[in-house]
């Protein structure tokens, strides 16, 4: 294995047939195996095993499809936006006597013989984008590496034709194996081809969210179809298809547009939307982000915790005018996620609602803490609750049957995004129909964590994981958020620069944090569940809600420790907070 | 592969369609050929059922049909061409008839040719269309369960149809003349596209070696009427965090128009791919496109009265019934995931069930369906409560108050968008026709929709006389209110009148009116921060101590029980009018009564009694049922008689005892007989351990004396 035969990176299809051709000699029958794996995932797995080996695959952008080969190994890594139902594909025929196979391709790798045997067999296709609200800051590694290709290809982007040769050339030691895909000069051509097309039209794609995004769609096969689900965050690694001849496409379409013709290939044209046969996937999580993956590995004590904790909490205390309790509160939220539902209460969902903004406090704390957030998470995104926004926007992602596709509203999220909601900005008004929906749909995001997906003829609850940060001016009603508290910031304190170590160790403290699993302990679980019966002798408004918000609490304050049990140091100093914030709320 | 004897098969199709008999001895296809020969139906369906019922049975044969059903249509074509009768009506030839005996007569003049071109396709001189309908056993398939060993096989799909095209003509057969010999050939078309004859195939035009010039006869080809439609996968059969599949189906002949956008079918059909032409199959590659060929279609019924069993369905109530206690079984079952509430859940299973609607003879009808209205603190579940209700009743609609705009909850005259016309549109209430409709924040709701309710309520129609549209809409629906108290919450120290905000004329209308209190109370508390710890520590609810029923079954039980109609026996009158004026009698005696009693109340007795005596598959009312709907009307109020109670100073053994005592009196007897008791003191919401503690204690003062056996009570 991994000798020059297998060269996974440079020429993937040459691996698979090579691989096919083995299992047969080992008594694979195409026959009747409906196109189930012979090897070729665990092949691929085990060869990019490690993340360094990862690392030398290409990221598929914007910027770097311009470049990437088609019929290359790329890796995509996006949001499972759409899911398109699965496509039949002639997955193996006989060429006289030895059986072919097609699949990871979308066209014949071999001249069509009018071949009499021929086994159909199906993948699925997903719709997938790049995740919404993705920062910066998580892009780097891809950075690095399309830097590193440039470099090699001295930065000229404009003379594409010998980009394409240069870097094929230059592409790691085994680039000769490049030879497999075709003649140098058919390469060329078809690179010519790429930039041209992507150049003009990479930029319009209609249901990716920005301007500049790529979207793609995914072919997967043999995974079971419970692993990969709607607004999941995953990178695929796999086979590259694109073909820049768009125009065609679109005349065959004219002949029957009356009729309910809705194929994939209509609507997304590869030219515009690359194709990606995937080998391996994995979900992502907010540690793949990264850039120094070997800060994972190493064990943490609770005092490299607390020191984190520390600087991390003089931050925020700064960003917001050293009201510290707010802070507090801040980081208790940041470190929210929903750990699980319990018939219909998402358990372990902690949005806040800053209270006592104006317009005039919001335009700088605000801001400030919106640039913080973002460096911070890997994706956020924030909304500005105005009348006009809530009546023209689409915030509920709806089925359009006329194309047989799912169109993304500003709430089809992936999940651990952070949403600030700005109320400040709400004036008197009235709301029509698509507001009082957007209004309602707010409000079950933030009671359930789930947002109604639109299709027509019935409504589908998806579950989500968003933590809401949520300013205005009273309490929002649109949004009631599990806390309120009222901002009091004392002074505006000048923005420290903040060194690239210190963010890392931040995104690191937050994302290992979130992770960290929790429990309490027996005696302390007594301890805890007097003082909640005494909390509701004391005040009988306090609902079941509220007692969750509590223990909510007590988690996050745990995990913000690095700790896995409750100690009833923690415990006191949630009761403290609340007990604070209630004061503040007289 | 062993080939197949296609002729050996047609006869067995043959030797099926003409000996087949069906449960009640009639040869049912050889009476359907009848029919089409005489130009009554065109299509002939053929029930897999049938096939499998035949005596005759072939395994082998059946499965082929399943497993290769586009041919076994043409086979069956076949057997049937031989088998048609002669017409014994006489029926106006049409065009397509005179067509037939010119080329019949043709036929026998150039009979010596023996071009396959020229001879007439049997598909022209078809006037019926076969339909294969697969077996209704077991569960229909999903879209995501169909895969592609599925290609070319017989399936079964349920789905929501989401788009329909209009009916178009397809070609089956293109029929041309030759303007130079005169022959008229024929062109199969079996695909969705095909290539036009431009040569004369007919041997005379070959023996003149001319190309000939066929010409395209509109009116001599045969058209089928074609319809494309897509179907969606059920939201019930969508996985967590999935999106629903669609899919293509394809309609032919007559199974055109059988489908609207919205409807949820279920599908029998041939699952096949389509073959890309021109460009599109060099751009798409190896990819195929799949359709479903619909050979059959089957509405689903969403009513009770229309719920058709599953195989085991029937049994498992047969075994419910049998076990008794199903009264309390099915009622915890209800939102199994909210705890406590147990007379609440009772209600609302009695609401499920109803009772059966009474026509009059001189025309009145008097409502079956059971109304009840929830009220209560904030944070007691209610709108809980409700949702799982609609989830569970078969057709259930959920809104509120406030929420439904526009139409409302009654009915609104629109204009129509695309037409100008106007149309009437039906809210909420009229949806919910031969449903539940549940209403949540029922206090605030708009004043037009609360003077409309009230028809709804009784009447159970809804009027509208709006822009010259004059008509009432049936709205036959059970309503279950969720309310909040006038001031949010309900302040003990004002009158109920006044905490609940609702005016008589609709409080009446309510069979039970539902007070849940949220009072302070230790061990509620102690329950409640239990509770919340666990679902924090593991992730899911606390174990309920029994197994909820399914869903289904409780649906299934619910519509079995519910095509029954008790009646009231006559023996029992006088005891429900009693009971009826007792009530009454201490409603005058109170000065700030807790309800309002009317004659509304005696047909809300009846009715939550004869919806027990369907629980029970009794044709007949029992004095028990009367007894519990009593408990349950009295339940209904019991978080504020509690208060009452206390301020009367009376605990609940001295009021227990005064309860039985006052009932002796009435029916001046020194004799109790124990179940009499229970009955009187359960009918004010006490228990049966409070009447034991009761009868101990005045038995030690001498008050009475207990019978060791039966309990009977004995005054002294």
């Amino acid at each position: 294995m991994g000798g020059p035969e297998y060269d996974c990176l440079t020429n993937p299809l040459g691996a698979v047939r090579i691989s096919f051709e083995k299992a047969l000699s080992s008594g694979y029958n195409p026959a009747s195996s409906v196109g189930k794996d012979w090897g070729v995932v665990d092949l691929f797995r085990h060869y990019f095993s490690d993340e360094s080996a990862i690392s030398q695959i290409p990221v598929l952008d914007s910027s770097t499809i311009k470049w990437v080969q088609p019929k290359s190994l790329v890796r995509f890594r996006g949001m499972i936006q759409d899911m398109l139902g699965n496509e039949f594909y002639a997955g193996s025929y006989k060429d006289g006597v030895t059986w072919r196979t097609n699949k990871y391709s979308d066209v014949s790798q071999f001249p069509e013989s009018s071949s009499s045997e021929m086994k159909v067999w199906e993948r699925r296709l997903l719709y997938c984008v790049p995740v919404p609200g993705q920062n910066q800051w998580t892009e780097s590694s891809s950075e690095e590496l399309k830097n590193r290709f440039l470099n090699l290809t001295g930065q000229n982007r404009e003379k594409r034709v010998r980009v394409d040769e240069e870097m094929t050339d230059s592409m790691e030691s085994n680039t000769l194996e490049a030879g497999l895909n075709g003649s140098p000069y058919k390469k060329m051509k078809s690179g010519e081809a790429t930039s041209s097309a992507s150049g003009s039209q990479v930029t319009d794609i209609p249901p990716a969210t920005s301007k500049d995004s790529l979207a793609c769609l995914v072919k997967i096969y043999d995974s079971p179809e419970s692993e990969l689900k709607l607004n999941d965050v995953v990178e695929f690694l796999g086979v590259l298809t694109f073909d820049a001849n768009t125009t065609m496409d679109m005349d065959s379409h004219d002949e029957n547009s009356d009729d309910l013709s809705e194929a994939e290939s209509v609507q997304m044209p590869s030219g515009k939307v690359p194709r990606l046969h995937c080998l391996i996937h994995r979900k992502l999580e907010t540690q793949h982000f990264l850039r120094d993956s070997s800060l994972l590995v190493e064990p943490k004590s609770p005092q490299v915790f607390k020191e984190i904790r520390e600087s991390l909490m003089k931050y925020l205390t700064g960003l917001l005018g050293n009201d510290h309790l707010a802070a507090q509160f801040l980081l208790l939220h940041l470190l929210s996620k929903v750990n699980g539902r319990v018939d219909n209460i998402a358990v372990g969902k902690l949005s806040l609602n800053l209270i006592h903004l104006n317009e005039e406090s919001m335009s700088i704390f605000g801001t400030q803490l919106s640039n913080a957030l973002k460096s911070l998470l890997p994706f956020t995104q924030s909304m500005p609750l105005t009348i006009e926004y809530l009546n023209t926007t689409s915030l509920g992602p709806k089925k359009d049957y006329r194309i047989n596709r799912l169109m993304p509203g500003v709430l089809q999220i992936a999940d651990g995004t952070h949403l600030i909601l700005d109320e400040t900005e709400l004036q008197r008004g009235t709301l029509n129909s698509v507001g009082v929906e957007n209004a309602q749909l707010l409000k079950n995001l933030v009671e359930c964590q789930k947002v109604e997906y639109d299709f027509q003829y019935y409504k589908m609850e998806m579950a989500t994981d968003v933590q809401m940060l949520i300013f205005s001016e009273g309490k929002s009603n649109i949004m009631p958020a599990d806390l309120v508290l009222p901002f009091q910031p004392s002074q505006l304190n000048t923005l420290e620069v903040i060194t690239p170590e210190t963010t890392e160790a931040w995104r690191f403290y937050l994302a290992t944090c979130k992770s960290l699993s929790h429990s309490i302990g027996q005696e302390l679980q007594q301890v805890v569940e007097n003082d909640l019966v005494e909390a509701r002798q004391t005040d009988r408004s306090l609902g079941s809600q509220d007692l969750s918000r509590l223990l909510t609490l007590a988690r996050m304050m745990s995990v913000s420790y690095g700790e896995t049990t409750l100690s009833l140091e923690h415990w006191q100093m949630v009761l403290e907070l609340e007990r604070l914030r209630k004061e503040r709320l007289k | 592969m062993k080939e197949l004897d296609f002729e050996a098969d047609k006869a067995y199709a043959n030797q099926f369609l003409s000996t087949f008999v069906d449960a009640n001895d009639k040869p049912k296809y050889l009476e359907i050929l009848q029919q089409v020969a005489n130009r009554k139906i065109r299509a002939i369906q053929i029930d897999l059922e049938d096939l499998v019922n035949y005596i005759d049975f072939k395994a082998e044969f059946f499965g082929r049909v399943i497993e290769n059903t586009r041919r076994y249509v043409s086979i069956f074509s076949a057997a049937i061409d031989e088998l048609l009768p002669e017409p014994t009506e006489a029926f106006p030839d049409d065009d397509h008839d005179i067509l037939m005996t010119q080329r019949a007569e043709d036929g026998t003049d150039t009979a010596d040719v023996p071009d396959p071109r020229q001879q007439i396709p049997s598909e022209i001189k078809r006037f019926y269309e076969v339909y294969f309908k697969a077996l209704s056993k077991g569960r229909p398939c999903t879209i995501r369960e169909v895969k592609a060993s599925h290609i070319g096989q017989l399936v079964r799909i349920s789905g929501i149809v989401t788009r329909c095209s209009d009916v178009k003509p397809l070609m089956a057969v293109a029929v041309y003349t030759c303007e130079d010999c005169g022959h008229e050939i024929y062109q199969e078309v079996t695909s969705r596209v095909f290539m036009p004859l431009f040569k004369c195939p007919s041997s005379r035009c070959r023996m003149n070696s001319k190309a000939g010039n066929p010409i395209l006869q509109l009116r001599a080809s045969k058209f089928l009427k074609f319809q494309e439609a897509k179907m969606q996968e059920l939201a019930e059969h969508v996985p967590k965090g999935h999106i629903p599949r669609s899919m293509t189906v394809h309609l032919r002949g007559e199974l055109t128009r059988k489908v609207a956008p919205g409807d949820v079918v279920e599908f029998s059909g041939i699952f096949l791919p389509i073959p890309y032409t021109g460009f599109k199959a060099l751009r798409a590659g190896l990819v195929a496109d799949t359709y479903l060929e619909a050979t059959a279609v089957t509405h689903f019924k969403k009513k009770y009265e229309e719920y058709e069993f599953q195989k085991d369905e029937e049994e498992q109530i047969a075994r419910l019934a049998e076990d008794g206690d199903i009264y309390n079984k099915l009622s915890r079952s209800l939102a199994p995931e909210i705890y406590g509430h147990e007379d609440i859940k009772k209600a609302l299973l009695l609401l499920l069930v109803g009772a059966p609607h009474r026509q009059l003879k001189d025309g009145m009808k008097i409502r079956g369906d059971v109304h009840i209205c929830l009220m209560g603190d904030p944070g007691v579940a209610k709108s809980q409560l409700l949702k799982h209700i609609i989830n569970v009743a078969p057709r259930g609609v959920y809104t509120t108050g406030k929420g439904s705009s526009g139409v409302g909850l009654t009915a609104a005259v629109m204009r129509d968008q695309v037409t100008n016309e106007m149309v009437l549109e039906g809210g909420a209430l009229v949806l919910a026709d031969m449903g539940i409709c549940a209403i949540d924040e029922f206090d605030k709701m708009d004043e037009s929709d609360r003077t409309a309710i009230h028809e709804v309520m009784e009447q159970q129609t809804v009027s509208i006389a709006k822009a010259g549209i004059t008509t009432s809409l049936n709205a036959r629906t059970a309503v279950l209110a969720a309310a909040n108290p006038a001031w949010g919450r309900y302040d003990l120290r004002r009158t109920p009148a006044e905490n609940i905000n609702l005016p008589p004329a609709l409080l009446s209308r309510f069979d039970l009116l539902w007070l849940i209190l949220d009072r302070a109370d230790m061990d509620s508390d102690l329950e409640l921060a239990k509770h919340v710890l666990h679902v924090h520590q593991t992730l899911e609810s606390p174990a309920l101590g029994f197994e909820p029923l399914e869903p289904n079954i409780l649906r299934a039980y619910i519509s079995a029980a519910r095509r029954l109609s008790p009646y009231v026996p006559t023996e029992l009158e006088e005891y429900i009018a009693t009971a009826y004026s007792s009530i009454r009698q201490e409603e005058a005696k109170s000065n700030t009564p807790h309800s309002y009693t009317t004659v509304r109340t005696l047909l809300s007795i009846l009715r939550i009694s004869a919806a027990l005596a369907r629980l029970r598959f009794s044709e007949s009312v029992a004095q028990s049922d009367v007894d519990e709907a009593l408990r349950l009307m009295q339940m209904s109020k019991i978080s504020l008689y509690a208060d009452d109670r206390q301020k009367a100073g009376l605990d609940a053994i001295s009021d227990t005892y005064s309860i039985i005592r006052d009932e002796a009196a009435r029916s001046n007897k020194t004799h109790v007989s124990y179940a009499n008791a229970l009955n009187w003191i359960s009918r004010k919401g006490y228990s049966e351990a409070q009447l034991k503690e009761c009868l101990e204690e005045y038995a030690a003062l001498n008050v009475w004396q207990i019978d060791p056996n039966t309990f009977d009570i004995r005054f002294i």
